[in-house]
């Protein structure tokens, strides 16, 4: 399940793990997505990318659209959503950890 | 791409229109709505339009859920004619027509395919009448 969802989120791109990241706190809308990934990540997401990622994530089941709110529609992640960043994030620790050490170890 | 005189609410909406109806449903006020927000932020409307036409285009070219049978049939039919294969072998009466052939003269007129009423009487004594379908009859009628 967790190796299902984490490959289903590496298809579903960069966006999505930032967009993922930026949900695990509580449920936002597009603009409170972009201003926070932009707080934490120095990065402006496109508003088209962001709702291009929004689609494959809900179609993925991974975030949920919640009952609309002054016309604007908040997400919230899922409980699969939660498992494919959490085994992605463990993913990338391990990936990064191997990167350290060897930078270490060749004196770079 | 729209000149830089249009006002950045234009820009944006004639960006926004290029998506696909399904979207502009669910997402359409909301997305003006961001893009509104977000140049009041001080990005550029052609940086925020550019985002939605890519988005756009992606939009169109990703095959959806519900619609990928009717992908694969127009994919299907687009190879077959750039292959030039006629569009009379895809359909109900080339089985038929095969099934006729393969019985030659003993063939009912039943079970002939729908061009052979106006065939000649005489004309299943010429051989391979049902092979060539574009031939002429005795009265230089097409078949």
């Amino acid at each position: 399940m967790a190796a299902d969802s984490q490959d289903a989120l590496r298809r579903a791109g960069d966006a999505s793990v930032l967009i993922l990241t930026s949900l695990a706190d509580g449920p936002k809308h597009g603009y409170a997505l972009i201003q926070d990934i932009k707080g934490f990540a120095g990065l402006q997401l496109g508003p088209g990318t962001l709702y291009g990622a929004l689609d494959r994530l809900e179609r993925l089941g991974l975030v949920e659209a919640l009952p609309t709110d002054e016309r604007r529609h908040p997400y919230q992640i899922t409980v699969a959503g939660a498992a494919a960043l959490r085994a992605h994030l463990d993913s990338l620790e391990r990936v990064s950890a191997v990167g350290r050490l060897r930078l270490r170890l060749g004196g770079i | 791409m729209p000149g830089p005189g249009l006002p950045p609410a234009r820009v944006v909406g004639l960006a926004l229109r290029c998506y696909p109806r399904r979207w502009r449903r669910r997402h359409g006020t909301e997305a003006a709505e961001l893009a509104a927000l977000l140049i009041a932020d001080g990005v550029p409307a052609r940086s925020v339009a550019c985002s939605y036409l890519c988005a756009a285009a992606r939009e169109w070219l990703t095959p959806q859920p519900g619609h990928r049978l009717a992908a694969a049939a127009a994919a299907l039919l687009i190879v077959a004619g750039s292959l030039g294969v006629p569009l009379g072998l895809l359909s109900a009466s080339a089985p038929a027509s095969a099934a006729s052939a393969a019985r030659g003269h003993t063939a009912s007129a039943s079970a002939q395919p729908a061009c052979t009423p106006h065939q000649h009487p005489h004309s299943h004594l010429r051989p391979h009448s049902h092979a060539r379908p574009h031939a002429r009859d005795a009265h230089g009628q097409h078949c």
